[in-house]
């Protein structure tokens, strides 16, 4: 383990990072600005000319359609000239815009000032390259330019993330610019990647077992399945699979280590429950910079995993395998906590209050898993007749989880020292349940189950468990209809999560996603998304984010 | 409107002339005006239903012998489904085009594998919910779609064993294989006009069969005049031009043409049986086969009121040169067409290799394959059409042809739109009538 400088690294819920000022050499803020406005404009220069050389200037709807159906100008003077050029080469672009308005924009919610209504403006470029430099091998390399407009647009005191980490507003270092960057070898039998990747493990939506990339948390519950692609954060890993004849073993060997990115002081979706307020956190260096908390106790240096110890690497394996119609999965995965716990490291006196130092330390966990699906087709179904359908079962059993434990801080407040934390096992899983209904409707059932062993009430929140609760049960529903009569161009769909917990809290709060996204041609997608949160108590998990009911647009241009 | 008004006119003067026509200017008869050769080669007496104690399969075992009755011309089409009955890798191009001209299109590197030798016999024999054949496509096009795989493990289905195939995609996106629920089977693709049904074929034993007559074809898959040309590849990769007017509907190599280029069929029909498909979406299917191999030039579908709703039309080529007679044909080029939506679609498997796998190679056809993001044997097509003007043109309909067999109607907007079509040689678009 190594003790971290302040600088590079990603911070828990609470301690946060003053951005590096050495690291944009020569740049003023005014002209990072100047020079974001003019890639802008040159940006949609370029669209308009484009379009006025594609003709869609053309006012006839059915004009309009030919013509958008094949306008691809970064496939056409981009990527396929590229290609073209150099055999083997396989090159794509992207471009997504997503952005988020609340509704609602009030003088307060909980300690933040909320005097805001945009939540993101996020433009980000992605261009990926494979080249195929044999038949079994190839090197893949993924880059990203995201650059959140928020933090210009929007002049609301509560806006200010981008003081604590510039990486909220933009990429700037090879770590998240240079997304992935990996070789490939492959035989029919065997598999190997190595450098800088990402994995999901699972078969179904949200994260039960993918647990071994961690997770740019930004958007807190606002973030969605959907997102994760974009989200999770590569590691530098060697990837191994060996196939035998009905069955396969994947290892994974993992020097790298990162942290969870989460929400921060200044950001749209930190939380409304951490104080101080943000007027006070403004101005107040040391807590932004994590050394210091609303209450006054200290944080040192965070011991973080050195990659140059073998003994802090992390180890995965996965053993997949099927009899008949029915798939099936094993893993177990070594790992390092994804946010630091603090540690209790000592006490001091400050004014009439005893005060506590923590370290913030990273604990081994052990998870093991379990991933099962099985499809089959109901016959005779009252009024649908025959019904495809299938189930997709998921669990995962993490041991060594450390929880912030009120009760032994305290108790190390009032003398008796201790490391101010509790250790406890934990489990998830999910069950679900999707039918193919008539028309290309589908419904899933999700119910997903969460529960910390040997809880009690002074518990904070681990990995795994519930919130703020013993057992947790989030019935997920989810349903998706696309329209026939629009080609399937358009889809609409909808997703209710409301979160219930128990013996404490119950009713958690609901979160409901109602999406209409249309397919503009094969290369241009948009989507609005309304997103709203309802129920539950200001302390709760959905309860705080009551006002932050919203509507996001989406924009993507693939070529 | 006078263009339209005109198209109408003249689509209508067509159909009342057809309608008319003394039957020696016509290319269809029914049953009773077969020729003595063609009696030799099919039975027209109907199919008798089996008794419970009989088998589901016919007696004669496959291929049978001549003359052929209804139902063994079923089990005979079963050879020539939408992809071919033998292991094999294949570009697989496809796309669709609306009424109003919005094109999109796509493109698969595809490997199938099968189970025993060429041909049906395999899935004919095995017990039901075996595994036939194992199916694995690599989108290549668009970019959107780039990297996401299908992969499918066809059964043979059974009385009691509806499932037809597990299905398996792979979404770069969520960088996970998911299982999905087996397809309804009518229900056509996102985007299409083809089924899964009309991709995997059809089990002849899940359906009645009956002869209505005999036709002469002259034209299945029709190109556009400004689309005199267009590029194909090769089994070993490399690409050739071809005229589309030079195009034949059973390839070059097939031996029973007429004259003046017409093939002659055999028209037959198929209807669900409702204990084996009794919630199925199409009441009836229409065969156009050809005499020699019977292989399926035409297919029309009619829904549960009985209204026709498609037509599927092909290309076949002799792409497994191994295999004698016409067992080593294959669907080269298909188009379909909605009549409700006026939907047009076409299907292209270029760069097609006969291709068998090594047991180290099986494990290409398992999910969790797919997971690895190998296109393990890219192939390259550049069939995919440039504007939405050079798409293909809409089948022919026939409307005069077995009027008691086929209950067609075409709305007025859709009936100008494809009398404009057939007057311009290309298509017209629904803003530009």
């Amino acid at each position: 383990m190594v003790s971290r400088s302040r600088g590079p690294g990603r911070n828990m819920l609470g301690k946060s990072r003053v951005s590096g000022n050495s690291r944009i050499k020569g740049y003023s803020r005014a002209a990072a600005r100047a020079s974001r406005a003019i890639c802008a404009l040159a940006l949609a220069a370029g669209i308009a000319t484009t379009a006025q050389a594609e003709g869609l200037s053309d006012l006839s709807l059915g004009g309009f359609q030919r013509k958008i159906a094949v306008f691809d100008p970064g496939g056409r003077y981009l990527t396929r000239p590229l290609e073209r050029r150099v055999p083997g080469l396989v090159a794509k672009g992207q471009y997504y815009f997503s952005s988020g308005v609340m509704f609602q924009k009030n003088d307060g919610a909980g300690f933040r000032e909320k005097d805001f209504r945009l939540l993101q403006a996020q433009n980000v470029f992605e261009a990926e390259f494979s080249y195929r430099i044999s038949s079994k091998l190839a090197l893949t390399s993924i880059n990203h330019f995201q650059y959140d407009a928020v933090y210009d647009i929007e002049s609301a005191r509560g806006i200010y993330a981008d003081q604590v980490d510039r990486e909220f507003e933009y990429y700037d270092d090879f770590e998240r610019i240079a997304r992935e960057l990996y070789i490939s070898y492959r035989t029919p039998k065997f598999d190997m990647v190595v450098g800088k990747q990402q994995i999901a493990w699972g078969k179904m939506d949200g994260r039960c077992i993918d647990v071994i990339n961690p997770m740019d948390q930004r958007e807190s519950v606002q973030l969605e399945s959907s997102d994760y692609e974009r989200r999770r954060l590569p590691l530098w890993m060697a990837n191994g699979t060996y196939y035998f004849e009905n069955a396969s073993v994947n290892l994974l060997w993992i020097p790298d280590y990162n942290e969870n990115v989460n929400p921060v002081y200044g950001s749209p979706w930190f939380s409304p429950l951490i104080p101080p307020t943000d007027q006070m956190a403004r101005a107040n260096k040391a807590l932004l910079n994590g050394d210091v908390d609303a209450g006054g106790d200290r944080y040192l240096l965070s011991n973080s995993p050195d990659w140059q110890d073998i003994e802090d690497h992390q180890f995965a394996a996965r053993l997949d395998s099927g009899i008949g119609k029915l798939t099936w999965g094993l893993i177990y995965y070594y790992a390092w906590e994804r946010n630091a716990s603090n540690e209790v490291a000592g006490s001091f006196v400050s004014g009439p209050d005893t005060q506590l130092t923590f370290r913030p330390n990273h604990n081994r966990l052990h998870h093991f898993g379990v991933t099962s699906d099985y499809a089959w087709t109901a016959s005779s179904v009252p009024v649908i007749g025959n019904l495809p359908m299938v189930l997709r079962v998921e669990a995962l059993y993490t041991t060594g989880v450390r929880f912030a434990d009120a009760n032994r801080q305290a108790a190390a407040r009032g003398g008796s020292m201790n490391n101010g934390l509790s250790e406890h096992n934990t489990l998830r899983a999910a069950v679900a349940l999707e039918l193919a209904l008539p028309d290309n409707l589908s419904i899933i059932l999700q119910p997903s189950f969460y529960m910390t062993q040997n809880w009690n009430n002074g518990l904070g929140s681990g990995f795994g468990g519930a919130v703020a609760d013993k057992w947790a049960l989030a019935p997920v529903f989810f349903i998706e209809k696309p329209i026939r009569a629009t080609r399937d161009r358009l889809k609409l769909t909808t997703t209710v999560t409301p979160y219930i917990s128990w013996p404490n809290r119950g009713f958690q709060g609901m979160k409901t996603k109602v999406t209409a996204s249309y397919e503009l041609s094969q290369y241009i997608r948009g989507k609005i998304t309304y997103t709203s949160y309802t129920g539950g108590d200001m302390n709760d998990l959905y309860g705080q984010y009551d006002d932050y009911d919203n509507i996001g647009i989406e924009f993507g241009y693939e070529f | 409107m006078r263009h339209n008004a005109k198209a109408i006119f003249l689509f209508s003067a067509a159909l009342m002339w057809a309608a008319n026509a003394p039957a020696a200017e016509r290319t269809w008869r029914t049953l009773d005006q077969l020729t003595d050769a063609e009696k030799q080669i099919i039975d027209t007496t109907p199919v008798p239903p089996r008794m419970p104690e009989q088998s589901y399969l016919p007696e004669e075992p496959y291929p049978f012998s001549a003359p052929y009755n209804a139902e063994e011309v079923g089990y005979r089409v079963m050879n020539f489904t939408h992809m071919a009955r033998w292991s094999h890798i294949m570009a697989d191009v496809f796309g669709s085009i609306t009424k109003s001209g919005y094109m999109s299109q796509s493109t698969m590197s595809g490997l199938a594998s099968y189970k025993g030798k060429p041909g049906p016999e395999f899935q004919i024999n095995a017990e039901p919910g075996d595994v036939y054949s194992d199916q694995l496509f690599y989108y290549t096009y668009p970019p959107k779609n780039e990297g996401e795989q299908m992969m499918w493990n066809l059964r043979r289905t059974g009385p009691e064993q509806a499932t037809k195939l597990d299905y398996f995609i792979y979404s770069p996106s969520l960088r996970r294989v998911r299982r999905q629920p087996p397809p309804r089977r009518e229900n056509q693709f996102p985007d299409s006009v083809q089924s899964f049904d009309d991709v995997v074929g059809r089990e002849p034993w899940e359906f009645t069969w009956r002869f209505i007559g005999a036709d002469t074809i002259y034209e299945s898959v029709r190109f556009p005049k400004n689309r005199p040309t267009m590029t194909l590849t090769k089994p070993d990769g490399s690409f050739f031009e071809v005229n589309t007017a030079d195009l034949k509907m059973l390839g070059s190599e097939y031996p029973s043409y007429r004259e003046d280029g017409g093939v002659e069929c055999f028209v037959v029909v198929a209807e669900p049986q409702r204990d084996w498909l009794p919630d199925y979406g199409v009441s009836k299917l229409v065969y156009w086969v050809d005499k020699t191999y019977f292989y399926p030039l035409r297919i029309e579908q009619y829904d549960s009121d009985g209204k026709f709703t498609t037509v599927q039309v092909r290309f076949a080529q002799r792409e497994n040169s191994a295999l004698p007679d016409g067992e080593g044909y294959t669907n080269n080029q298909s188009v379909y067409w909605d009549s409700k939506l006026d939907l047009t679609a076409f299907s292209v498997h270029d760069a097609h290799k006969v291709k068998g796998w090594s047991e180290e190679e099986q494990t290409f056809f398992t999910p969790d394959f797919m997971r690895r993001r190998w296109e393990t044997h890219p192939r390259k097509s550049l069939a995919l059409v440039d504007k939405p003007e050079q798409f293909y043109l809409r089948p022919h309909l026939y409307l005069d042809r077995f009027p008691s067999e086929r209950k067609i109607d075409i709305p007025a907007d859709v009936a100008s739109r494809i009398a404009a079509q057939d007057a311009s040689g290309q298509l017209v678009f629904a803003d530009e009538e």
